[in-house]
């Protein structure tokens, strides 16, 4: 089985209704050399009585019509690339398919008297390039699947995460990537009480699983890792932790790894609290935030003081590698673990990954990718990463970000902030985000 | 910065070398025959020289061990922790405040069966602020599964520190062994001591076999101390079995200290009594049972009563954790009252923790024993001949009949 990539259309940000055309006049041009629309393979319709616009193009579908309709063999589903090809010489122009999409994704130009259709710009799509507002995306985190389904799952079947909660796909995501060569340590917290460790003599996990202090993953496996140097053994010394564990009580041990720059690929799960033992403020849990230890009343309106910065901290400490990701940019994600992965191998490397909980912060279950993906839209949880001796590198678009509101009113930890409170989150988020662009070397 | 020692010649046999040096020394030169893997770090008074020694002796080749340069105690055996995991044979020292400091990795170790060896050089607790000895930190200490084991002079702390290693790592122990040395009195005593050869210290140890037991190894994958207890299902028994092993553990160790002593007198010659040692003790009518490098004074002090008629002798304790019953009984039955000399306080019950632990032993003699608590040397006082004197006079005065309420100060008046 294989997955393929494809052009995803968001008509929430599509500025059709502000006469752009940028899609439509980019595909005319590199398609005919002209910018008559008529040669563009990729059409934005108005919506009627005033609903969103539509996307008109190709979609290659996995069981397409058009191929089905097609009585000469000229339209076939390409198994290599996913695309639906078409074949010139063996098109007899009967229009079936046409008849067939019900995307208009295949049409009859009268100009060329035979029909075209989208061919993704071999991987490169020049209407995406054109798209000025973000409303075309090309989706490429097919290769995630082709590149990492047939690799073991190393975490069990069963879980006893919360509903919703992201912890288990970083979990087989990050083991599937890391393999079975790996010692893993989850601090106490939400992953071991997910199962890694598992109950009363059972194993939630394939690989060696601790459940170290909630204080000192990072040197234990400091420690474990110059023993099997020592043996000349390559195994990768690999934490799951909190945030808890990681930047409050765990702290000094973390830091002090990164210091030495002791090998280990130590992951933080930051959901902003202590939420697998009843949701209670952590360092990390951001101003304003509903937590049971900050709780909401006539005196406290959520936590009084900013969150700990600790992937900052961790890139202030000069270690091999350090960045932040999301699980709703998840091919970002892979990409910083094949690089944290290869960078522990040299020493410390540190993934900071914004990880909402729904039981902890009120939202649906349904909505955990929509928080984490306005998390980053908001420029609250901007996408980063930094290698030692270089600068930090956005690696997610922090210009025009969303007003923080967007993300703020997905999660009910944040239903009673003020418009006072509002404006101190906003602000705390634009200056984070300039403090970041001075490491960047952008101002 | 510490100095190396000043060689000597050649002495008796299974000995390379005859050295001048005080205890930190002693251990780290304990620590380079047992050929750790790795050794982490973190310097505290009066521990710190121990540190050093181990560092320069990596530094020089002469152990050859992974040093990790730790940013405090409760890492440094987290990493030990992490290393004993993965196989590996591990050292440490630390005392007072430091091992305060490490005490939530520490009060884990023996559970998880982890043998590994750290010197205690024994410090007093704070506050008041103080950087002298006195074993109050590892008497606080005492009930964690730990084996501990007090030394008496530096020749007995590089022998036992190599012993240790024997006891923690035996099949039916698995056990952490502190080796506790007096702070001051033993960590910069100097004294000449003979460093035994490596090859012989070999055979002593033999194999190591760290993490048979238990491991995190991907050749061998396993859930290391998953979520056990709880009110139903397998939860309660596992945990009560996990406790009871580590009790049987505990008393395994009782036989197991006494063969490594016996091995060592063999092999090395030098015979130190395993647990409880006798001076002076068949004929006497009564006795002072002292712990660690205060019984050197004290056995002056008895030879000396002895010269004045007095029929008094000396129970000294060698292994504290697991408490030697048996052989403390045994030594109890030989005579009519005894003064505890305890160098810590046990502040529940007025005395010395060592008092309290004898007072047991009482009950086990079936016999009436008058006892009487001494608190003496806290933060790094001295217990001279005539401290000792004076807690010979009082207990030869509880064999009288005049028994006494609290502890008795030896150094209030200093």
């Amino acid at each position: 089985m294989t997955a393929y990539n494809t052009i995803a259309f968001d008509p929430s940000r599509c500025e059709l209704c502000n006469d752009c055309d940028a899609c439509i006049t980019a595909c005319a041009q590199v398609k005919s050399g002209t910018d008559n629309p008529l040669h563009s393979r990729i059409k934005i319709v108005a919506g009627f009585n005033g609903n969103d616009p539509e996307l008109a193009l190709c979609r290659q579908c996995g069981d397409p019509e058009c191929v089905k309709s097609c009585p000469s063999t000229a339209l076939t589903k390409n198994p290599e690339t996913g695309m639906i090809d078409w074949e010139k010489s063996l098109c007899v122009d009967c229009l079936l398919c046409t008849v067939g999409c019900t995307y208009g994704g295949i049409t009859y130009n009268a100009t060329l008297k035979h029909v075209a259709k989208c061919d993704l710009c071999d991987g490169d799509p020049a209407c995406v390039k054109a798209c000025p507002s973000g409303a075309l995306t090309y989706v490429t985190s097919a290769s995630i699947f082709n590149e990492q389904h047939e690799r073991e799952d190393l975490f069990v079947p069963g879980l006893s995460a919360c509903q919703g909660c992201n912890s288990e796909m970083i979990m087989r995501h990050s083991l599937r990537k890391v393999g079975p060569d790996t010692v893993l340590a989850t601090p106490p917290g939400c992953i071991p009480g997910m199962g890694s460790v598992g109950f009363n003599g059972t194993t939630g996990t394939k690989v060696p699983v601790f459940h170290p202090l909630l204080t000192n993953t990072a040197s234990m496996l400091a420690g474990l890792k110059k023993q099997y140097n020592r043996m000349g053994r390559n195994v990768t010394a690999m934490a799951l932790a909190g945030d808890g564990g990681a930047g409050d009580v765990g702290f000094q041990s973390l830091s002090g790894a990164a210091e030495r720059n002791d090998q280990v690929l130590f992951i933080c799960v930051d959901n902003e609290g202590y939420m697998n033992t009843g949701m209670q403020a952590s360092g990390s849990t951001s101003y304003g935030s509903w937590t049971t230890t900050t709780p909401v009343g006539s005196q406290m309106k959520g936590k009084r003081t900013g969150q700990k910065n600790l992937a900052m901290i961790m890139m202030n400490h000069n270690c091999e590698y350090v960045a932040t990701a999301s699980t709703a940019f998840v091919e970002d994600y892979y990409e910083k673990l094949d690089k944290a992965l290869e960078a522990s191998e040299r020493g410390f490397a540190y993934l900071h990954i914004y990880s909402p909980c729904p039981t902890g912060w009120r939202f649906p279950s349904s909505q955990t990718i929509e928080v984490c993906r306005k998390g980053v839209e908001t420029n609250f949880a901007p996408l980063w990463e930094y290698e030692r001796g270089g600068e930090l590198r956005f690696t997610h678009s922090i210009d025009n970000p969303l007003p923080v509101e967007a993300y703020l009113n997905l999660s009910g930890k944040y239903r009673h902030v003020s418009e006072e409170q509002l404006a101190h989150i906003q602000e705390q988020v634009n200056e984070r985000v300039k403090t970041l662009k001075r490491f960047a070397g952008m101002n | 910065m510490a100095t190396p020692a000043l060689k000597m010649k050649m002495k008796t046999a299974g000995c390379a070398q005859s050295i001048v040096c005080d205890g930190n020394e002693a251990a780290a030169w304990a620590v380079a025959l047992a050929r750790p893997d790795l050794v982490a770090v973190y310097p505290i008074t009066p521990q710190s020289s121990l540190v050093e020694y181990v560092s320069q002796f990596i530094a020089d080749g002469k152990i050859e061990a992974e040093l990790m340069n730790v940013e405090g105690e409760h890492s440094v055996l987290s990493a030990l922790h992490g290393a004993a995991l993965a196989g590996g044979r591990t050292y440490t020292a630390t005392c007072g405040p430091g091992l305060a400091f490490m005490f939530e990795p520490y009060w884990r170790t023996p559970g998880m069966r982890l043998p590994i060896v750290a010197s205690l050089v024994t410090r007093d607790g704070i506050t008041p602020q103080c950087v002298w000895g006195g074993q109050q930190d590892a008497m606080t200490m005492k009930e964690t599964g730990w084996i501990q084991i007090y030394c008496e002079t530096v020749q007995e702390v590089l022998d036992t520190t190599i012993m240790a290693y024997r006891i923690a790592e035996h099949h039916d122990v698995m056990l952490p062994v502190n080796i506790c040395h007096d702070g001051n009195y033993l960590s910069y005593g100097v004294t000449q001591v003979e460093v035994p050869e490596q090859s012989a210290v070999d055979d002593y140890l033999g194999e190591k076999n760290i993490n048979w037991h238990v491991a995190l190894d991907p050749l061998r994958p396993m859930a290391v101390d998953p979520l056990t207890g709880g009110a139903g299902g397998p939860g309660p028994g596992k945990f009560v079995a996990y406790r009871q092993g580590l009790c049987e553990g505990m008393q395994n160790a009782l036989g197991v200290i006494e063969q490594a002593h016996s091995d060592w007198a063999d092999i090395f010659g030098r015979d130190y009594a395993p647990l409880v040692e006798e001076y002076r003790l068949d004929d006497a009518d009564y006795a002072l049972v002292t712990i660690g490098s205060m019984t050197g004074a004290a056995k002056d002090a008895v030879d000396s009563a002895r010269e004045r008629g007095e029929r008094v002798g000396i129970i000294k304790i060698k292994t504290f954790r697991p408490f030697p019953v048996e052989a403390m009984a045994r030594a109890l039955k030989k005579v009519h009252a005894v003064g505890v000399v305890d160098r810590s306080v046990h502040y529940g019950w007025n005395c010395g923790p060592l008092f309290q632990e004898v007072l047991s032993c009482v009950y086990r003699t079936g016999k009436p024993i008058a006892t009487g608590s001494f608190i003496g040397g806290l933060a790094g006082a001295d217990l001279t001949e005539t401290h000792f004197t004076r807690a010979i006079d009082r207990t030869a005065q509880l064999l009288a009949g005049t028994e006494f309420d609290g502890p008795v100060w030896l150094n209030e008046n200093d």
